[in-house]
């Protein structure tokens, strides 16, 4: 079964800066990743633009080398997510990238969501009726 | 080339939208041939046996590309490679398996099988621990 793992702002904070106090708590779970796509395991890392934005993560930029290495696909907001955001950020009040990492979670086809966040309740409020495995980092 | 340049052109070139083939002179082994065939005919495991390969060339490429990044990191970086006990936390935190919150005994149990397997990976720790638990229950 495919497994979809997504980040949230300070996963993805913590995995870009080395002195970051969570940085080796995220590498940890990106190098089980890495170890199970060797084994073909199929496991995709993504993260939300919003989110990536938030975090500061330019993919041209030298300092996010390890990050654009890591082969974290990018989930865009487009039209159709925007609209799914909008209506998440209007019931539950998040922030915009809670309510795009939401719309998300409510798109893919993947059954198999894991979110990796340092807010373990607004994933779960923004995640409507879609089963989430919340790991806090 | 050395190995960052490495790293960087592999990244470049598994990022690109060209989609031209080119005829290899690669040699597969016939058996494997054959079975990636039938793979394809009789269980639809892909549209061709040519994507077949291609998509698996491009897995395992993107999981070498990981592990080198990752390996990289560690080398400039060597207090952020996570312990056994770290990966085994984080594998059984992705796998959402019961002792998952046992992080004491993860690592109490990743120190241990080092000692007399020092390459297990956090998947044995996991299997070593469980038998641990359900021995001791």
């Amino acid at each position: 079964m495919s497994t979809l793992i997504l980040f949230d702002n300070e996963a993805v904070q913590a995995l870009g800066d080395p002195n970051h106090p969570k940085h080796r708590r995220v590498l940890s779970h990106v190098e089980v990743v890495a170890q199970r796509r060797r084994r073909a395991v199929p496991v995709t890392l993504a993260v939300p633009t919003t989110v990536r934005v938030e975090a500061g993560w330019d993919g041209m930029d030298r300092r996010w080398a390890l990050a654009n290495h890591l082969r974290i696909t990018d989930e865009p907001l487009g039209p159709a997510q925007a609209n799914v955001a909008a209506g998440i950020r209007s019931r539950t009040g998040v922030s915009v990238t809670d309510a795009h990492l939401g719309a998300v979670i409510r798109a893919t086809s993947v059954t198999n969501i894991t979110v990796l966040t340092s807010d373990t309740k607004d994933v779960r409020a923004v995640a409507g009726a879609r089963a989430v495995k919340v790991i806090a980092v | 080339m050395v190995k960052n340049e490495a790293i960087e052109r592999i990244a470049e070139l598994l990022d690109s939208s060209d989609t031209e083939t080119a005829n290899t002179s690669m040699r597969l082994p016939r058996a494997l041939r054959d079975a990636a065939a039938l793979a394809v005919e009789e269980l639809g495991a892909a549209p061709t046996a040519t994507t077949l390969t291609a998509v698996a060339l491009r897995g395992m490429l993107e999981a070498l590309l990981m592990q080198a990044a990752l390996d990289q990191h560690y080398g400039q970086h060597p207090q952020a490679r996570p312990s056994l006990g770290d990966l085994t936390v984080a594998a059984a935190e992705l796998d959402g398996h019961p002792l998952a919150g046992q992080s004491e005994l993860l690592y109490q149990s990743a120190a241990e099988i080092v000692r007399t397997h020092p390459g297990a990976n956090a998947d044995d720790v996991l299997l070593w621990a469980e038998a641990r638990a359900t021995a001791s229950a």
